[in-house]
């Protein structure tokens, strides 16, 4: 203040500059956004390739805007995949690690125990991966703040905590005598009960989006994934040494799993290939190329394990084989999620063929008014440009006559 | 008060000045996006983002409006401010799994920033691509149809903004009854392209209609609108009974196992 000359304090009661600062205090909705970075980098569009809007191989059929996509990406990280790799087995073996404590008798009761440290170890990892994804341990905490049925990711985290907790339960009183070992036994039923939904809540969650490859398989998706997790666990648990008694049981257990898995992969890749562009991304990129992999492996895994002959590296190698399958085929599945919600007509194609609101409403039109019966041209095969088509001469890429 | 409120975007009138988009940046105080062209059109916001809660999209079109002539040829312009549809069936209030994403009074769709764990589940579920997460702030945000004015029964910045009175906020009801009549004189006046966008559950029954629905001209494909959107929680059900059906098969394939693997 005392710097100031009487020109400046003059001039501050003349001119009405000098603000209230309260008056720069940020308040609005979006001033609480924090900013690491003032300038973020924009993905790289490309620069007139699309233009007009019903340019190029989508032509006025099957328009887009500028071949910009509809929807927001996917947004997990590495874990969210290796979690559904995970919870599925954890979930399959505290299925089998109950299933042997009731019926197997004192004999198969080691491979009883196996199954649920390995059940309880999963459930562990799963939390652990999550948070990695979410961030912050307390933010897993903070999903169990309401119990939101509509909400697979709630209701997932409310089975996850809910096993992790009886299953640890059950690791603790189990071999205590009397009443306490009682309720032991009672908590891992309770975690068997949890890992059935454990092992196949991870395929609602994916097909309860907007994501259209994900949407368009949400009927065989949890089976192929809970066979899959069938497959995984009895291949992992055959990995330990084991006895001979304890294999008849674990190679049962493992061929059901790998051979419905097998089925199961076929049934989604048929529901996927509905919609031309929503199957697309199991075929091609990097996506089809983690589907190839492990429809290979897994196949793989199969026949080695059902080949003759009892040596140990043989089956190490099957279940290598059906692991490597299982864990390829769910970022597989992100993978080509994330593709298909890039692709504007993997979107509008599937609505557009009754496959939006339509299949569960049964309406017959589509916002615009128009019937939803006709099925758009396929990309990259679209018929030959009309010699009338007033916009053929505004496209930067001319169709190619067929 | 409480009523339920709404925008009636008409892209008819809509001029491509982007007032809305500065209106909502400037009252919002929401963060800059970066200077970015994106080399295809007047559009360079490109789409609705966690720190753009308004966008107008700009369509150039090879075909003429109807009843126009240009000196271009056949060619028009479409316009069109996008914003949250805030919808009845709000696919990410259904998914949110912290109940972070709350309804207003006003029958608005909220997030709360201080609950929002940055899960991400809701930008994966919502149909029209239209809340995001942001990367360096880890929440995910979007329109809050300016809840602060609106409780203050002030009008939002966007529509406040408006020189042409595209973007209208008012009741709900009232917003019907200004499109349908809107519709019928562009209709009377030739312009018989003019339909509603996801005005009520009739209009998109995926959606159970739309708080924000639009007048538009074309397909909605050209607006990057979904044709048949649908809620994603509409189709969990078929989802759930197949996890039962693999749970049953699960459990036989455990117990039998056991059962045939014992003996011997």
């Amino acid at each position: 203040m005392s710097d100031d000359t009487l020109l400046d304090r003059l001039q501050r009661k003349a001119d009405g500059r000098n603000i209230d600062p309260r008056a720069g205090i940020l308040e609005g909705e979006g001033a609480q956004q924090r900013v690491k970075d003032p300038e973020p980098t924009r993905q790289g569009m490309d620069v007139l390739s699309t233009v007009p809007s019903r340019s190029g191989p989508d032509s006025a059929e099957a328009p887009s805007y500028y071949g910009m996509p509809v929807l927001k990406e996917p947004l997990w990280i590495w874990t969210v995949p290796a979690y559904f790799y995970v919870g599925g087995v954890a979930g399959a073996a505290s299925v089998l690690g109950v299933a042997l404590e009731s019926f197997g008798g004192r004999r198969l009761g080691r491979l009883a125990e196996r199954c649920h440290t390995v059940g309880l170890a999963g459930d562990i990892m799963s939390a652990g991966l999550l948070i990695h994804d979410l961030g912050r341990p307390s933010r897993f905490l903070n999903m169990l703040r309401v119990f939101r049925p509509t909400s697979p990711m709630s209701m997932g985290s409310w089975v996850l905590a809910g096993s992790g907790a009886v299953n640890s339960a059950a690791w603790v009183l189990r071999r205590r005598p009397g009443v306490l070992g009682g309720m032991g036994r009672v908590a891992g039923w309770m975690g068997a009960v949890l890992g059935l939904p454990l092992a196949g809540y991870t395929a609602v969650l994916v097909s309860n989006t907007a994501v259209p490859l994900w949407q368009q398989v949400g009927r065989t998706l949890p089976l192929f994934f809970m066979s899959s997790a069938t497959a995984s666990a009895g291949s992992l648990l055959s990995l330990f040494p084991h006895t001979d008694k304890e294999e008849r049981v674990l190679r049962r257990f493992r061929i059901a799993g790998k051979v419905a898995e097998l089925f199961t992969r076929e049934a989604v890749e048929l529901e996927a290939r509905q919609v031309v562009e929503v199957g697309k991304p199991l075929r091609s990129g990097v996506s089809g190329a983690l589907w190839m992999l492990s429809r290979t492996c897994s196949l793989a895994g199969l026949v080695v394990d059902v080949l003759p002959g009892r040596s140990r590296w043989k089956q190490v190698t099957a279940d290598v084989l059906s692991t490597v399958g299982a864990v390829a085929v769910r970022y597989g599945i992100i993978q080509a999620g994330k593709a298909s919600a890039r692709n504007p007509q993997a979107t509008f194609q599937g609505q557009r063929q009754g496959l939006g609101a339509a299949q569960v409403d049964g309406n017959t039109v589509a916002s615009d008014g128009k019937p939803l019966s006709f099925p758009l041209p396929v990309l990259g095969q679209a018929s030959p440009p009309r010699p009338d088509a007033p916009y053929a001469r505004f496209m930067v890429t001319q169709p190619q006559p067929l | 008060m409480g009523s339920r409120k709404g925008f009636f975007t008409d892209t008819t009138l809509c001029i491509g000045c982007k007032a809305c988009e500065v209106a909502c940046k400037q009252w919002n105080q929401l963060p800059d996006d970066g200077f970015h062209f994106t080399g295809m059109s007047y559009d360079q916001t490109a789409h609705l983002g966690a720190s753009t809660w308004r966008h107008v999209a700009f369509v150039e079109r090879p075909v003429p409006l109807q009843g126009q002539t240009s000196g271009a040829g056949d060619f028009s312009w479409l316009m069109m401010s996008d914003v949250c549809k805030h919808c009845q069936r709000a696919a990410c209030l259904e998914a949110c799994p912290t109940g972070a994403i709350v309804r207003t009074e006003f029958d608005t769709v909220y997030v709360q920033p201080d609950v929002c764990n940055g899960c991400g589940y809701c930008v994966s579920a919502c149909p029209f691509g239209v809340i995001d997460r942001r990367e360096d702030d880890g929440r995910a945000w979007k329109c809050t149809l300016c809840y602060d004015r609106i409780s203050d029964d002030q009008t939002p910045a966007c529509a406040k903004a408006c020189p042409t009175a595209s973007i209208q906020y008012g009741d709900l009801d009232e917003l019907h009854a200004r499109a349908e009549t809107r519709v019928r004189d562009l209709h009377q006046q030739g312009v018989t392209d003019a339909y509603l966008y996801g005005k009520d559950a009739e209009g998109q029954p995926g959606t159970g209609g739309l708080n924000a629905f639009f007048l538009l001209l074309d397909k909605p494909e050209v607006y990057n609108l979904p044709p048949d959107p649908v809620v994603p929680t509409k189709k969990a059900l078929r989802s759930w009974a197949s996890v039962a059906m693999g749970a049953v098969g699960m459990v036989a394939v455990a117990v039998g196992a056991v059962v045939l693997g014992r003996e011997g």
